[in-house]
C-alpha cells in the first residue's frame, strides 16, 4: 500500500454519517445487546434494526425488556428475544453468542460495565485476544468543516505505559482500516510539542514515533509530541515551524491519560454540540458501550461503527 | 458591578474603567514586536491603558513603524540588555510606577526571572505564580476560567489551593461575586488510584473549612456534570457547581492544556489568558496570539488591577 499523504481516502467534510451507509453494505451484522432495560439502548438497537445498520438480538429478562420496550416506545417485533432473567447469565449468554459466531458484536444495556467488561475477558468463552481493550470515540467536528478526529482513550485505560499506549495505537489503527483510513495519522499529544525531560507525555510521544519510523507501529503515522493546536490546525503548526506530516492534519489523538481524554471529548460532546462514535476495540470483536448521555444519533452511530469494524 | 458574561462585555468594562478612573499603565518588557505594539495601540485608543516600552530604542522605533505607531504617545526606556529589561520593566511595576508587568519579545525565562527577583520583582510571600485561560463559548451565558493549564506543570495539594485562590481573584474581578469552582477529574466519584479525585475532595474540604475563601469549590466532578445540568441531574449529583461551575481547576498542564486547546480549536469561543499571584497582574501572550486576544488579555489584566485597588 502507497502511503496516502492525506491519510483518509473518504473526501474532508463527510463527517460520520458514511458509518451509516458503510453498515448498510452487504450481510447486515448482529449485535447481541445484555440486559437492554433502560439508557435508550433498547431505542438505539431497535432503531439500527429498523433502519437496516444492524440486526439486534437482545438478552435478558423478556419480560423486563418487553416492558421497557412498551415505557420507551420501541417496536421491537421482529427482533430475537433471548430470555435469561439473570444479569450475569444473560452477560455471559450475550458474549458466548459473540464468540461462537452466532452475533457480530456485543453491545451493553443497564448492566455494570466492569460485569460485561469481565465476561469480555473470559478465558474459556470470552473475547479476548491477548491485545489491551481500548476505547476509540470519533467526533465529528463542525467547527472544522464537519472533520472526523478520534480520540483514545478517553475511556478506559487510566494512566497507560508505553506498551500500552503502542496497543491503543494498534487497536485505533486497525479500526481506521476498516472505516476506510488506509494510514490513519496519529498524534501523539503532550501539553507542548518539544520534548520535556519533566513531562513524561512528551518523552512517551517521541519513543512512539521512533517505534513508528522504525516498523514496530505499523499502518500508520506517528508523530509527537504535538500540542492539540499544532496536531488539528496546519495554521498553529506553521506558526511554531513543525514540519511533519501529522501536524494539522491528525486523524486520531492519542491523550496521555483519562483525564486529558476525559476533557477532550467531553468538550467536544457538551461544549460544541458536537456528534460522535463510541466503539471498545482490542477484543475479538467490538464492543459497544453508549452512556445515557448520548445522543439518540450518536448512539447508532456508535452501532454503526460496531458493525463496520466488525464486518472487518 | 454587573457579572461579565463575554469577552466583548469585558472589553466594555475595561472601556468604562479608562473612562471613570483613567487608564492602567503597562510595563513592557522587550517591547519590540509589531503585533504586540498594535494591541498595545488598540488598548491606549480604547482608553484603559497606557504603557511604559522599556528595549532597545532602536527596534522598538522598527517595530513601531511598522505597526503604524506613534511612539510619541508612550514613554520610553531604552535598554539594550535582555535580563536588564525584564528588570527595568518589573521595577516600573513594583515601585508602582506601573499596574501591569507585560511580557514582550523578552524571552519567557528573562521575563520569569526579573518577576521573582526578591528586590524589585513581584512575589506576594510563598504564594504561587498561577495561569488561567479565560473562555467564552457560544451556547453558555458565562465566561469560563481554566486553570492551571499552562504555568504550573504538575502541582501538589497546596499548589493547587493557591491556584484556586488566584483564579477566584480574577472571577471576582469579572464581578462574579462568589465563583463556583468545579476541580476535575476524569469521573465524579472518588477513587483511590486515581489522584485527581482525592485532591478535588481534599480541595472541597478546604473550602468548607475557610482555608479557601470567596467561592464555592466542589468536585471531583467530570466535565460533563460541571458545565450539564442535565448531566448532573441524571448522575443524581446534588451540588451548588454542578452544571453551573465558573472555573475549572484540572489536575495538572497536560489534561489541562488539552482541554483549553479543545475549546480553542472545537468550539466557537473567545479565549485570552492571564498570570495570576502576584502582587500585579501580568500579561504574557504568545506571538502566535492574535491582536484580539492580545487585547483581551490587556483588559482582563485592567479589570483586575481594577478589583484590587
Amino acid at each position: 500500500m502507497t502511503a496516502d499523504v492525506r491519510g483518509s481516502s473518504r473526501p474532508a467534510g463527510e463527517g460520520l454519517d458514511f458509518l451509516i451507509a458503510e453498515s448498510k453494505k452487504g450481510r447486515p451484522m448482529t449485535l447481541a445487546l445484555a440486559c437492554p432495560y433502560g439508557d435508550d439502548a433498547l431505542g438505539a438497537a431497535c432503531r439500527a434494526q429498523r433502519e437496516g445498520v444492524a440486526r439486534a438480538v437482545l438478552i435478558g429478562d423478556a419480560a423486563r425488556i418487553r416492558s421497557t420496550a412498551e415505557r420507551d416506545g420501541c417496536d421491537i417485533t421482529g427482533i430475537t428475544l433471548v430470555d435469561e432473567p439473570d444479569d450475569d447469565r444473560a452477560v455471559e449468554a450475550s458474549v458466548r453468542m459473540v464468540s461462537s459466531g452466532e452475533a457480530d458484536f456485543l453491545m451493553k444495556g443497564l448492566v455494570k460495565t466492569s460485569t460485561l467488561l469481565k465476561a469480555v475477558l473470559d478465558k474459556e468463552w470470552g473475547l479476548r485476544t491477548g491485545s489491551l481493550l481500548s476505547h476509540l470515540f470519533l467526533f465529528e467536528v463542525a467547527v472544522l468543516g464537519g472533520r472526523v478526529i478520534g480520540v483514545s482513550d478517553g475511556g478506559m485505560n487510566t494512566y497507560p505505559d508505553l506498551g500500552a499506549k503502542v496497543k491503543i495505537i494498534e487497536n485505533a489503527v486497525a479500526c481506521f482500516h476498516r472505516i476506510g483510513t488506509p494510514q490513519p495519522k496519529i498524534a501523539a499529544l503532550a501539553a507542548v510539542e518539544a520534548v520535556n525531560p519533566d513531562m513524561k507525555a512528551t518523552l512517551e510521544a517521541a519513543a512512539l514515533a521512533k517505534m513508528n519510523e522504525r516498523g514496530q507501529i505499523k499502518g500508520c503515522l506517528v508523530d509527537g509530541p504535538l500540542a492539540l493546536d499544532n496536531a488539528v490546525s496546519e495554521e498553529a503548526a506553521r506558526i511554531k515551524g513543525i514540519s511533519s506530516p501529522v501536524a494539522g492534519s491528525a486523524d486520531m489523538l492519542l491523550v496521555p491519560d483519562i483525564e486529558s481524554g476525559n476533557f477532550v471529548g467531553k468538550v467536544l460532546m457538551y461544549m460544541t454540540g458536537g456528534k460522535g462514535a463510541g466503539v471498545i476495540l482490542g477484543a475479538r470483536k467490538p464492543i459497544v458501550l453508549t452512556s445515557r448521555f448520548d445522543s439518540v444519533e450518536t448512539k447508532l452511530l456508535s452501532i454503526s461503527l460496531g458493525a463496520v469494524v466488525a464486518r472487518g | 458591578m454587573e457579572q461579565i458574561r463575554s469577552l466583548s462585555q469585558l472589553l466594555e468594562h475595561a472601556k468604562k474603567i479608562g473612562a471613570e478612573k483613567g487608564p492602567k499603565k503597562l510595563s513592557v518588557a522587550m517591547a519590540e514586536d509589531a503585533g504586540l505594539l498594535a494591541a498595545i495601540e488598540e488598548a491606549r485608543k480604547a482608553g484603559f491603558a497606557e504603557a511604559i516600552l522599556v528595549g532597545n530604542g532602536d527596534k522598538m522605533k522598527a517595530a513601531a513603524d511598522q505597526a503604524g505607531v506613534d511612539l510619541s504617545d508612550y514613554e520610553l526606556i531604552d535598554e539594550r540588555d535582555e535580563p536588564a529589561m525584564g528588570i527595568a520593566a518589573v521595577t516600573q511595576v513594583s515601585s508602582k510606577k506601573a499596574d501591569i508587568y507585560m511580557k514582550g519579545q523578552i524571552h519567557t525565562n528573562n521575563f520569569l526571572r526579573a518577576m521573582l527577583n526578591k528586590e524589585c520583582g513581584l512575589r506576594r510571600g510563598k504564594n504561587t505564580i498561577s495561569h488561567c485561560y479565560f473562555h467564552s463559548v457560544e451556547g453558555f451565558d458565562r465566561v469560563f476560567f481554566i486553570a492551571d493549564a499552562a504555568f504550573n506543570m504538575y502541582p501538589d495539594l497546596a499548589a493547587k489551593a493557591d491556584i484556586t485562590q488566584n483564579t477566584v481573584g480574577l472571577a471576582r474581578a469579572f464581578g462574579v461575586a462568589e465563583p463556583k469552582v468545579a476541580v476535575l477529574a476524569a469521573v465524579e466519584v472518588v477513587n483511590p488510584d486515581m489522584p485527581a479525585t482525592l485532591e478535588a475532595a481534599a480541595l472541597t474540604q478546604m473550602n468548607r473549612r475557610g482555608q479557601i475563601k470567596n467561592c464555592i469549590v466542589d468536585g471531583p466532578f467530570a466535565l460533563d456534570n460541571a458545565v450539564s445540568e442535565e448531566s448532573a441531574r441524571t448522575k443524581g449529583i446534588v451540588s451548588p457547581v454542578a452544571g453551573k461551575a465558573d472555573i475549572f481547576i484540572v489536575p495538572n498542564i497536560d489534561s489541562g492544556n488539552m482541554l483549553a486547546k479543545a475549546i480553542v480549536y472545537f468550539s466557537k469561543n473567545e479565549t485570552a489568558g492571564l498570570i495570576l499571584g502576584a502582587s500585579a497582574p501580568i500579561v504574557l501572550t504568545s506571538r502566535a496570539d492574535s491582536t484580539r486576544s492580545k487585547l483581551l488579555s490587556i483588559a482582563a489584566a485592567v479589570a483586575l488591577s481594577d478589583f484590587q485597588k
